[in-house]
């Protein structure tokens, strides 16, 4: 195999570090992790070849800070940085101070990360290209029959909504002609009370949209490809939660014409390397350009069920200035997969952070089963950062069989001392709406707020099972995790620990 | 036999536990349950027809168990009752404490009252988590500092006993 790179550092943590590490040993080639002082005992620090320390646990004396990150790579010998998710992943300086020292960036250029972190900007270069956006003005006015017209032209119904906008203040939805002068005014004064702006404008609603998003993936040479969608309408504070594909509102027509813009939008930007195009869909099977994300996504491991590919291979091998596999350009969805994000957070009130000590950790396993994890046993769940612990994925021959292998996968996923939100997940997998596929971005706020979070059930079985693991104590060797014994070995963290450096060789 | 009390939400829950052979059973009430240890904190047990597998884990106090994925926290008996005993001094048998900084939710005692050993006295609600707090001698309660949603430290007694004689 020829030689990619010498070595890459990682610029992330947690479960994307991990598995950014995992495709650096698929290709032999050694890996470096950066960590703070939160993550001395991380998984991730563990699962590199070489890790250096980078300071304190505030993100931005640590994994933001782009001096301490080259200097890391500089001094480990690394010819190239994989930024995961989050931190620098999108930051245009970044990428343009990695060329500035000859380190490769593994993603796209500086310039397609500045075009497309800027939704005023790739909005009109995606309008220029021929994709569709959602319809409605171009800019603020103060004259009624500027909405008037925009109105008819999106076609009802309509949102007015605040420019300075946010968490729905100054928004408001009008289905009729009649409703729209109240609307703008009405929409105007609480602008001006939320933001002390009362600038307002006008686009077409969406109704009951879902997402969907497109994998992309562009080498150097001019070949740009997807590979299908990702539907991601489950979400809670508008984050995604659980994210499945194929979408069970596409079909091959509409398929066909999403990932052609798609792959419209990512050479209007001339992009290269992994990303994600992402669209709402709307129940008539429109659909409109949301925004370009560039970078690896959360939720790429479903893709990579379905298609049988390595995403991160795939973007390490670009980034070399390989052309893209033979194997991306003839690829079939496979069967269906999905994926729930385990975030220590208590399902059960809110979604409210949980922090702590994993006193127990073991994951579920057998066929179409991947845990993609940042965690393990014994480690401190902090403040400091996103609560993610870890993705479990699953993959089956169908919708139908991917839920139910999902249930039984997190019923034997144990994470113990942090709450998380398995049960949640579980609730949603079960739920008459999910398996009829009537997924839309408010699926939580329609369908689980009267959910049933009784655990009196549970109580007498809850404490049977405590009883018996207490007397059964000194007969197991690890019932009880003790302080100060809880840094686990990098040998229990690791299934694929390669000797001395002939990998390389 | 043996037996086994934890608290949950408020209350004390008594098991008693037996080995035979791999199957370790256990009583609550009147329902018994049977379990095989499958890994470190693992037990499998088979409940109307259906096999699940239990996780347990014991820190600091509490023991987190996870049941098809609800999690439930009880609290691990402990010599002087529950949630890590009451705080203050050593030997102080004559007060009850708070275990932890938090909210009173619960006084199940008055002044005048005459209460046992490991008596409920109080239960302090603190980080959502309802804490039983327990008497650790016989007497007859002299005082009662705090109500019902008072907040208290570790360090101020909530109840005061007046020990008995021949304690």
């Amino acid at each position: 195999m020829k030689k990619l790179f010498n070595k890459i550092l990682v610029a992330n943590r947690s479960e994307i570090a991990v598995r950014v590490m995992n495709a650096c040993r698929t290709l032999g080639i050694p890996c470096v992790a950066v960590y703070s002082e939160a993550d001395v005992n991380a998984r991730h620090r563990l699962s590199a070849d070489e890790a250096v320390s980078i300071g304190p646990p505030p993100p931005r004396e640590s994994y933001l800070d782009i001096d301490k990150i080259i200097e890391a790579a500089k001094s480990t010998g690394c010819d190239a940085i994989h930024p995961g998710y989050g931190f620098l992943a999108e930051n245009p300086l970044f990428a343009q101070r990695c060329a500035e020292e000859q380190i490769t960036f593994i993603g796209p250029s500086p310039d397609a990360i500045t075009l497309l972190g800027n939704k005023v900007q790739s909005r009109i270069k995606m309008a220029e290209a021929g994709v569709p956006l959602i319809p409605g003005m171009k800019g603020t006015e103060t004259d009624i029959e500027v909405y008037r017209k925009a109105a008819e032209e999106a076609g009802y119904p309509v949102m007015i909504k605040a420019a300075a906008g946010g968490g729905g203040k100054g928004m408001r939805i009008v289905n009729s002609p009649d409703d729209l002068v109240a609307a703008v005014e009405a929409a105007q004064r609480e602008a001006k009370n939320a933001f002390d702006d009362d600038t307002v404008y006008l686009e077409k609603y969406i109704v009951n949209p879902r997402h969907i998003e497109f994998q992309v993936m562009a080498d150097t040479h001019g070949n740009t490809v997807h590979l299908f969608e990702r539907e991601c309408s489950i979400q809670r504070r508008h984050q995604k939660i659980i994210e499945e594909t194929p979408s069970i509102a596409l079909d091959n027509d509409l398929r066909a014409r999403m990932g052609a813009d798609a792959v419209k939008v990512a050479r209007a930007a001339d992009y290269t390397n992994a990303g994600t195009v992402e669209f709402l869909l709307d129940a008539s099977g429109k659909y409109y350009f949301l925004e370009m994300n560039t970078r690896i996504q959360v939720e790429h491991p479903i893709t990579e069920m379905v298609t049988g590919t390595d995403l991160v291979v795939e973007q390490i091998r670009i980034a070399a200035g390989e052309p893209i596999s033979e194997q991306l350009k003839n690829l079939t969805q496979r069967g269906h997969a999905i994926e729930c994000r385990i975030y220590a957070e208590d399902g059960d009130n809110n979604f409210m952070p949980s922090t702590g000590r994993i006193v127990h950790y073991s994951e579920p396993s057998g066929p179409g089963v991947r845990v993609d994890s940042g965690v393990a046993g014994g480690i401190e769940v902090t403040i400091d950062y996103d609560p993610i612990l870890a993705k479990l994925i699953v993959h089956a021959p169908t919708r139908e069989q991917a839920i139910i292998k999902m249930i039984d996968a997190l019923n034997n996923y144990k994470i113990l001392g942090v709450r998380t939100s398995k049960k949640f997940m579980i609730d949603v997998m079960r739920h008459p709406e999910f398996a009829d596929g009537r997924t839309y971005t408010d699926f939580i706020e329609k369908n689980m707020a009267e959910r049933n979070t009784d655990q009196s059930d549970f109580r007498d079985l809850a404490v049977a099972a405590a009883a018996v693991a207490s007397s059964n104590a000194g007969l197991t060797s690890t019932t009880v995790v003790a302080e100060g014994a809880s840094i686990p070995e990098p040998a229990q963290l690791l299934g694929n620990w390669q000797i001395g450096d002939s990998i390389t060789k | 036999m043996n037996k086994t009390e934890f608290l949950y939400d408020g209350e004390i829950i008594e098991a008693t536990t037996e080995k035979t052979g791999d199957v370790l059973t256990a009583t609550v009430g009147d329902k018994t349950f049977e379990f095989v240890p499958v890994g470190a904190n693992l037990y499998a047990t088979t409940v109307n027809g259906c096999r699940h597998v239990v996780g347990v884990a014991f820190h600091d106090g509490t023991c987190y168990v996870d049941i098809d994925s609800v999690l439930i926290e009880l609290k691990e008996p402990s010599e002087d009752g529950f949630a890590g005993g009451a705080g203050g001094q050593a030997g102080e048998k004559d007060k009850i404490f708070a275990p932890m900084p938090g909210k009173i939710v619960k006084i199940m005692v008055a002044v005048g009252d005459e209460v046992t050993e490991k008596q409920p006295m109080v239960i302090v609600e603190a980080m959502k988590m309802e804490n039983q707090v327990n008497s650790r001698a016989a007497g007859k309660v002299k005082a009662v500092n705090f109500a019902v949603g008072d907040q208290v430290d570790t360090e101020s007694p909530i109840i005061e006993l007046e020990l008995l004689e021949d304690e």
